[in-house]
């Protein structure tokens, strides 16, 4: 039955060029250029070989960005990733010190943190009419209760034996492994967003969840996937932390999941849902990194550090807000 | 003194890009209902807009009893003694009613609220109007149809002389909207001259004298309600004969396709048991609350029943979630259109192969092209008013929205089709439309449940229907039996 009218419907995609380097990310590309040609200029010791030796620290927050944005897209929050790091590297440390092959020492990481995010999972598909935000400020308090708990009276425990965490925190010629790992990570969850039915039903759940679940989308499986792979990323941040600090301690892992937000909102991703690209976030996350390198150098305060990334956040909060304001404006004209 | 309380003349109203109203008038008597039709996007809100001064026309008069006036704002419209009340009522929901009623002229002494004061002549008014709430109620704790008349007291409160009504019983149910006529008698036999907007010719007949007619932003014509057919006024506001509403092809009934056996759900119905077969709409009816959304609700696994079971094509199917309903193939297609059926921000192609992109998608990674080209056909297929596929669903008119939740459902190897209250909120030319449509579905063997408390749509479209009460099937009506006071009857069944 043809539509009688004989109406027909382009289903031609516009490209246009201008259009690729004005969108945010063009910009963010821009932006990262900007900022390392000022941390250039400020710091004669920014080069290459500084820059990549520094970044190993500042990286493992970035595991925690990138499922961060599955979850903000979703129109939700988790703010107990930092806890789960805290806890995973806690028993991370103390399985290694217990004398256990480093094998079995990564599984207890990675499952630690594994069991974090299905916790968090569990709970918010079971009881769906509980905010994100809350229960895993709940979860937050009791991951890091257990442990400090389990880190005693010292409140921080230091590998005996780092020989395992020594050879993860190595380099290939001066790429640090972590690196590639960042890379591929980067990678997969990019395409698994950008190009699966896994990440377009995620956009859908996050522009209008109800819509979603009438059209056949596996509304809470999904969920519960995405918060337990967040725990699996803690995990392995986990690791890689522990492989530069030696150690862990109450403090381990605090702020994590609020640099992972600021990394994805500042790369456009809306925290009200259906909004922003991972490829954003992950430029967003590099410019921050680079830009503290490049302050650290210089010995910048570090709370000072801290003033100029909440400015820059609020700003990246603010442009797009008035450039649509302005864009009304010259309609009406 | 003219015989006319409100008249407007040559008014010509443009936004940017757009002619809204091209040299339209329009008149009302003292004491009239006068109701305003067209179909969406005629013109008919921006008209009204301009009678309550929130627009302000760049040509044309207007005259209240005789004296032209000019309004600088709503405030002015107010003062001359214009009130609307809108079919979403603007209320503050955490106030009290008597607040929301004098809110902008409060009662004030010296600087204070008199609250003792302004509750007396809040319950006054009230209870002029039959209300069964208090003036101290809050406002959120309200249905809609106790709002509107909350809406109604406000405009009473600023002494209107002249009360516009937008599509009041649009989201009222048939006891409520009884009770709005009611209202609106009453206001007449007080004198009040009343502009009457709706999509439902039940509306016009039952309270208007006189019908005006907009079209394209232009006036057709004014017409007495008792002088004019159906069939005219429908012409008049499409601009073309529809010869037959209600397109129902004659279709030879096939094997049985869904069937539902003593499903019950505690609170919302008792033991229902129908059965739709191959090429056969059946018509679902009842009051609004009889129970007939949260059964097909139930069968798609959206809520979960106690008791009962579902089968399809003779076998007992397990449905949990909407997903397994589209696995076994029944879909539904919600009644809210813009919170369940589609993602407004996105694209018409996006959405319509949301539900089927995992059967296009290889190895889980979506075939964009795919997709795109099947969405183009889908569209094409129900006709939907848009340039692009990439047009997103929010920038549609209500019955183009409608056809693109049902191009959802075609793209798909569906065996069922329940549609919740497809027509809702659409005007006469898209209803026509989505009929064919359904029409065409059930040609090609799909099994169709269709939702609706409109009594025309059910008598012209259903093979069969199956009446609700209280949760509960009251009857079932072949095509030849089904009257509209057979139907009704059995609706009201048990709520006498």
């Amino acid at each position: 039955m043809a539509g009688k009218s004989g109406r027909t419907i382009a289903n031609v995609p516009e490209k246009s060029l201008k259009k690729t380097v004005l969108c945010w990310e063009g910009m963010l590309v821009i932006l990262f250029i900007v900022i390392n040609l000022f941390c250039g200029g400020i710091s004669p010791s920014y080069q290459f070989a500084n820059v990549l030796r520094e970044m190993p620290k500042y990286l493992t927050e970035m595991f925690l960005l990138f499922p961060m944005a599955f979850i903000l897209i979703l129109g939700e929050i988790d703010i107990s990733v930092g806890a789960s790091v805290c806890l995973a590297a806690t028993f991370t440390c103390m399985a290694s010190n217990q004398g256990l092959p480093f094998g079995a020492v990564i599984l207890v990481c990675l499952l630690t943190g594994v069991a974090c995010g299905f916790i968090n999972g569990l709970i918010l598909t079971r009881f769906q009419e509980l905010p994100p935000m809350i229960v895993t400020l709940g979860t937050q308090i009791v991951f890091r209760g257990i442990a400090e708990i389990a880190l005693g009276s010292g409140g921080s425990v230091s590998l005996s034996n780092a020989d395992g965490f020594r050879k993860i925190a190595g380099k290939a010629g001066i790429v640090p492994y972590i690196l590639f790992v960042v890379i591929l990570m980067a990678v997969l969850y990019s395409v698994v967003l950008a190009k699966t039915t896994f990440g377009r039903s995620v956009y859908a759940i996050g522009s209008n969840r109800m819509a979603a679940y009438y059209s056949g989308i596996p509304v809470q499986k999904i969920r519960l996937i995405i918060y337990t792979v967040t725990g699996f990323m803690a995990g392995l941040a986990a690791l890689f932390l522990t492989s530069v600090l030696y150690g862990a301690n109450t403090t381990t892992g605090n702020g994590f999941e609020m640099d992972a937000i600021a990394m994805a909102v500042f790369g456009g991703i809306s925290t009200s849902g259906g909004k922003g690209r991972l490829f954003g976030g992950i430029l967003s996350g590099f410019t921050i990194i680079c830009l503290r390198i490049g302050l650290g150098q210089i010995n910048m305060n570090p709370q000072l550090i801290l003033i100029i990334l909440g400015i820059l956040l609020i700003s990246a909060v603010l442009i797009p807000n008035i450039s649509a304001k302005l864009k009304l404006k010259k309609k009406a004209a | 003194m003219s015989d006319y309380v409100l008249e407007l003349k040559g008014i010509t109203k443009i936004f940017p890009g757009v002619k809204a109203l091209n040299n339209v008038q329009f008149q009302l008597k003292k004491g009239e209902v006068h109701a305003l039709m067209g179909e969406n996007g005629a013109g008919k809100s921006t008209f009204i807009k301009v009678i309550t001064g929130v627009h302000k026309a760049e040509e044309g008069e207007m005259f209240l009893e005789g004296r032209k006036v000019d309004f600088r704002g709503p405030r002015d419209a107010q003062a001359a003694g214009i009130a609307a009340v809108y079919q979403h009522p603007t209320s503050y929901p955490d106030l009290s009613v008597a607040e929301n009623i004098f809110m902008g002229h409060e009662i004030i002494k010296n600087g204070i609220i008199q609250w003792k004061q302004m509750n007396e002549a809040a319950t006054e008014l009230l209870s002029e109007l039959n209300a069964d709430f208090q003036a101290t109620d809050e406002m959120g704790g309200l249905s809609v149809a106790q709002q509107q008349m909350v809406e109604i007291a406000k405009a009473l409160s600023t002494h209107a002389r002249i009360i516009i009504l937008d599509e009041p019983t649009a989201a009222l149910t048939k006891n409520e909207s009884e009770e709005l006529y009611r209202i609106v008698d009453k206001l007449r036999e007080d004198g009040v001259s009343i502009i009457f907007i709706s999509h439902r010719f039940e509306d016009m007949y039952r309270l208007a004298t006189r019908v005006t007619v907009f079209r394209d932003s232009q006036y057709i014509g004014s017409y007495d309600v008792d002088k004019i057919t159906n069939a005219d006024l429908i012409k008049a506001m499409v601009g073309r004969e529809i010869k037959d509403l209600f397109p129902k092809p004659e279709v030879k009934i096939g094997a049985e396709m869904l069937r539902v056996e003593g499903f019950s759900r505690l609170g919302y119905f008792k033991n229902v048991s129908f059965a739709v077969h191959a090429g056969e709409i059946i018509g679902l009816t009842g009051l609004v609350g009889a129970g007939r959304t949260e059964v097909v609700e139930s069968i798609c696994g959206i809520t979960k029943p106690d008791e009962g079971k579902v089968y399809l094509e003779g076998r007992p199917v397990q449905i949990r979630k909407p997903a397994d309903a589209m696995k076994q193939g029944i879909i539904l297609l919600p009644e809210d259109r813009q919170k369940e059926g589609l993602i407004l921000s996105w694209g018409l192609g996006r959405n319509v192969t949301l539900p089927t992109m995992g059967k296009y998608a290889k190895n889980g990674f979506n075939d964009e092209k795919k997709e795109r080209e099947i969405s183009k056909q889908l569209l094409e297929e129900v006709d939907t008013k848009a340039v692009t596929i990439f047009d997103p669903a929010s920038s549609l008119s209500g019955g183009n929205q409608q056809k693109v939740v049902v191009a959802k459902a075609l793209g798909q190897e569906m065996k069922v089709v329940i549609m919740d209250e497809p027509t809702k909120g659409v005007d006469v030319g898209a209803k026509a439309e989505i009929y064919q449509i359904m029409g065409n579905l059930a040609m090609q063997g799909y099994a169709i449940i269709l939702i609706s408390s409109e009594m025309p749509e059910i008598l012209g479209m259903s093979d069969r229907v199956i009446i609700m009460c209280n949760g509960r099937v009251t009857g079932e009506l072949s095509r030849s039996e089904a009257t509209q006071e057979g139907i009704l009857e059995l609706a009201m069944e048990k709520s006498k």
